[in-house]
């Protein structure tokens, strides 16, 4: 059974997560309106946000240790913040500063905190292969860590997570392979992609446990990693979940959605994991006032990270050279500046 | 539709100008009325139109058997383009963002490259694989590269990047029509999406009617006598920015636009540097072992190349992965100013 | 629209996308210069709402007059984009 402190533990995460994204979404979109011009503004490029998705971080990652590792797809906020990737440092790298996580190289798709054993990938699926590595480290080394690779359901049809599943499997190793399914692989819904409905049905081809959390639900999901997770901690080898998940602000920022039905955004918006959580909470016996704290602590925590994020410096242009190789062949940087910036000076 | 049946010559449309999204879009649709063998496979082709605009209003005209959204298999699709190719259909795969490559890289330089050369020239691969490439938008390291020089180096492809509209309509009708892999480039800045505004110069007047470029033909985008610019994609458009402002300070450059990589077009580059004594060369893929090289490698070979040779400069993205805060991603994605300083530096100034 | 004009204003309320409460667009392509001849139903331009792109067709046979708005210009809900002379 689960317990009421994991349901504030959980509550607290998935309401940070979702404020997090409120905020950042904000923050995105100023500089860019009307015109919506992707390089404008305070954080630039691609930004896709995981609202919708907080009851699969953060019922996975209540199960997990700082020394368990997370591989996390283009769309990781959630589960960082689950995970307990330090907020500040990568509300600093969304943003581009100096003192973000990979000073500003990385950007929202490749946050990497290697204190909670936190990396990602922007590549669909190309996270797996990693979480199986870190789960046959974790074999060799005879710990009692685990692997958890997060993936979207648009994930499952690429070689990387097959075959990560059939490795993980063969040599037994303590992996957990997490499907958030939100139903669309940016415009195409899933029917369109597989005849394969419970994406956890390709655990089969692999001998492996395969179980489809149906539901929008923290506590279900909670359960169902508690098995897998376990399982991998027992060393009886490795497990696939499939949780259903929302998608609440389009494939990125800006995604017209125009593909996409008015009834299956409501539809989306309806079946929220936090009020239902919330009312989990209540069924517990924790009353309005906590809930109303894990609520305020949730948004100055998120504030207070952005607050400081927006303060932090921005990289010199010259640190773009460093950072290639752990020990670079030679010299104080590891690649040559254009031509042309070398002859004007700038020799650092 | 009424526009597409007018007649060009007495329609207003001859004088339209169009981005070059929907320049690559008109050679497509073109080639697929005329072709039922051709064919769109990609990720968000269909209902989408393409993330970058490369199949708008496909869907609408040919239905889903003839743009097809596929899974995120890249292996998978590129192979099956690749074999229904040989089967001697004629299929146009799309990688969203050239980044990808990886993913299918086998079925795109041991199959689709190599197929015709294994069999003795027995077997032909008459495929299209389109890519959308390049940076200048903070989108980081996985989602930035050109890798212009990779899809180059390896042989059996052809590698086409348009620069105009013009270019692009022409380029595609060859691409598709062409009996070889053609692996064609579209630059994200130049397709002239709202959402990521294109700069002056790759929207043109597009005449409706068919036309094909031929590969293996630079074009010379601007004339010049005292410094030969070569370069491909956005950076056509960044040289052209550079050399009017070295015209204001009496420096002449001339600027090449590649369009294609393979089959590079020796002759025009080295006919320009013959005149100018003086060559840059410009490109926002990697800078080691890739176009800069090779294009100052060709120069070099031609008879008394090196005799005409006075000064070499080239600008390129520095041997770093792509950064993504704004201030390291303008430090290494060569800009106008790059140019202008480097063709000062072969032009002898300090 | 003054009475004394027989010319057809191309409007961009007539071609606004419903699934937004933005009232606001910008300009983001002309396809065609003012003098070109047009039949009704070639697109003229391109403008933005949001991240969503119209394409706004010619709304009869004629000669574009006069471009009122701009490639970049910012303007609101039912702005006239330009003026067609019917033939």
């Amino acid at each position: 059974m689960v317990s009421v402190t994991d349901l504030q533990e959980m509550y607290e995460a998935m309401v940070t997560a979702r404020q997090y994204e409120e905020r950042l979404q904000e923050e995105y979109l100023e500089g860019k309106q009307p015109a919506f011009d992707i390089s404008a503004g305070p954080i630039p490029g691609e930004l896709h946000l995981a609202a919708g998705h907080e009851a699969s971080g953060a019922g996975v990652c209540q199960h997990l240790r700082d020394d368990d590792t997370v591989t996390a797809p283009h769309r990781p906020h959630h589960i960082a913040v689950a995970k307990g990737v330090d907020l500040k440092r990568m509300t600093a790298e969304i943003f581009g500063r100096e003192t973000g996580l990979s000073k500003g190289k990385g950007g929202h798709m490749h946050l990497f905190d290697p204190d909670v054993n936190f990396a990602c990938s922007g590549i669909i699926a190309e996270g797996c292969p990693p979480a199986v590595g870190a789960g046959l480290a974790a074999k060799k080394r005879n710990t009692d860590s685990v692997a958890v690779a997060f993936l979207g359901e648009g994930a499952i049809d690429q070689g990387a997570f097959l075959e990560s599943l059939n490795l993980a499997a063969v040599q037994d190793l303590p992996v957990v392979f997490v499907v958030e399914d939100n139903d669309w692989a940016i415009s195409m819904p899933k029917d369109r992609v597989t005849d394969v409905e419970n994406g956890a049905r390709r655990a089969d081809g692999f001998d492996m446990p395969g179980t489809r959390v149906d539901a929008d639900d923290a506590v279900a999901v909670y359960e169902a990693a508690r098995e897998a997770i376990g399982r991998a901690q027992d060393r009886n080898g490795p497990s696939l979940l499939e949780v259903q998940v929302h998608r609440r602000m389009g494939h990125f920022m800006g995604d017209p959605e125009a593909y996409r039905s008015d009834e299956d955004k409501a539809a989306a918006e309806r079946r929220d994991s936090i009020d239902r959580l919330e009312a989990d909470l209540r069924a517990h016996g924790v009353d309005d006032e906590t809930i109303d704290e894990l609520r305020s602590s949730a948004r100055e925590r998120v504030e207070e990270a952005i607050e400081w994020a927006k303060e932090q410096p921005e990289p010199e242009p010259a640190d773009a050279h460093e950072d290639v190789f752990t020990n670079p062949p030679s010299g104080v940087t590891d690649s040559e500046p254009n031509v042309a910036k070398t002859e004007t000076g700038g020799d650092d | 539709m009424a526009q597409q049946e007018k007649d060009p010559a007495e329609g207003g449309q001859t004088d339209r100008s169009l981005t070059m999204s929907r320049a690559m879009v008109e050679a497509i649709a073109h080639e697929m009325r005329e072709d039922d063998d051709v064919f769109y496979m990609g990720e968000d082709v269909a209902d989408y139109g393409g993330i970058f605009d490369s199949t708008e209003g496909l869907l609408e005209e040919f239905g889903r058997d003839r743009i097809m959204d596929v899974p995120i298999s890249e292996t998978a699709y590129i192979g099956a383009a690749v074999g229904a190719a040989q089967a001697g259909m004629r299929p146009i795969a799309e990688l969203m963002f050239v980044d990808f490559f990886g993913v299918g890289m086998d079925q795109i330089y041991n199959q689709m490259a190599k197929n015709t050369y294994m069999s003795g020239g027995a077997v032909s691969v008459p495929m299209v694989l389109t890519a959308a490439v390049g940076g200048t938008y903070n989108d980081a390291a996985q989602h930035s590269q050109t890798l212009y020089g990779t899809f180059a180096h390896l042989p059996g492809m052809k590698v086409v990047v348009p620069s105009t509209a013009y270019d692009a309509k022409g380029l595609m009708h060859n691409a598709i029509r062409d009996d070889d892999p053609v692996v064609y480039l579209f630059h994200k800045r130049l397709m002239g999406i709202g959402w990521l505004p294109a700069p002056d110069g790759p929207k043109t007047p597009v005449p409706e009617d068919e036309y094909t470029i031929p590969f293996g033909s630079a074009d010379v985008k601007r004339e010049g006598s005292d410094v030969t610019v070569v370069t491909l994609g956005l950076h056509v458009h960044r040289a052209l920015e550079a050399a009017d402002e070295l015209a204001d300070d009496g420096i002449d450059a001339e600027v090449v636009d590649l369009r294609t990589l393979v089959p590079l077009d020796t002759e025009t580059v080295r006919d320009s540097v013959a005149k100018t004594g003086r060559l840059v060369v410009v490109d926002e893929d990697y800078r080691s072992f890739g176009v800069t090289g090779e294009i100052v490698a060709r120069v070099a070979e031609a008879e008394d190349g090196l005799a005409a040779l006075e000064a070499v400069e080239r600008v390129a993205v520095p041997d770093v992965p792509l950064p993504y805060a704004r201030p390291m991603e303008n430090e290494v994605i060569p800009d106008a100013e790059d140019i202008t300083d480097a063709v000062r530096a072969a032009h002898g100034d300090e | 629209m003054s009475p004394d004009d027989d010319r057809v204003a191309v409007d961009t309320g007539d071609v606004w996308p419903e699934d937004t409460d933005e009232d606001e667009g910008v300009v983001v392509n002309w396809f065609l210069r003012e003098g070109a001849d047009v039949e009704a139903g070639d697109d003229l331009c391109e403008f933005q709402v949001e991240k969503v792109s119209v394409d706004v067709p010619a709304p009869t046979d004629g000669t574009i007059d006069e471009i009122v708005l701009e490639e970049d210009d910012e303007f609101e809900r039912g702005a006239v984009l330009a003026w067609i002379e019917p033939e």
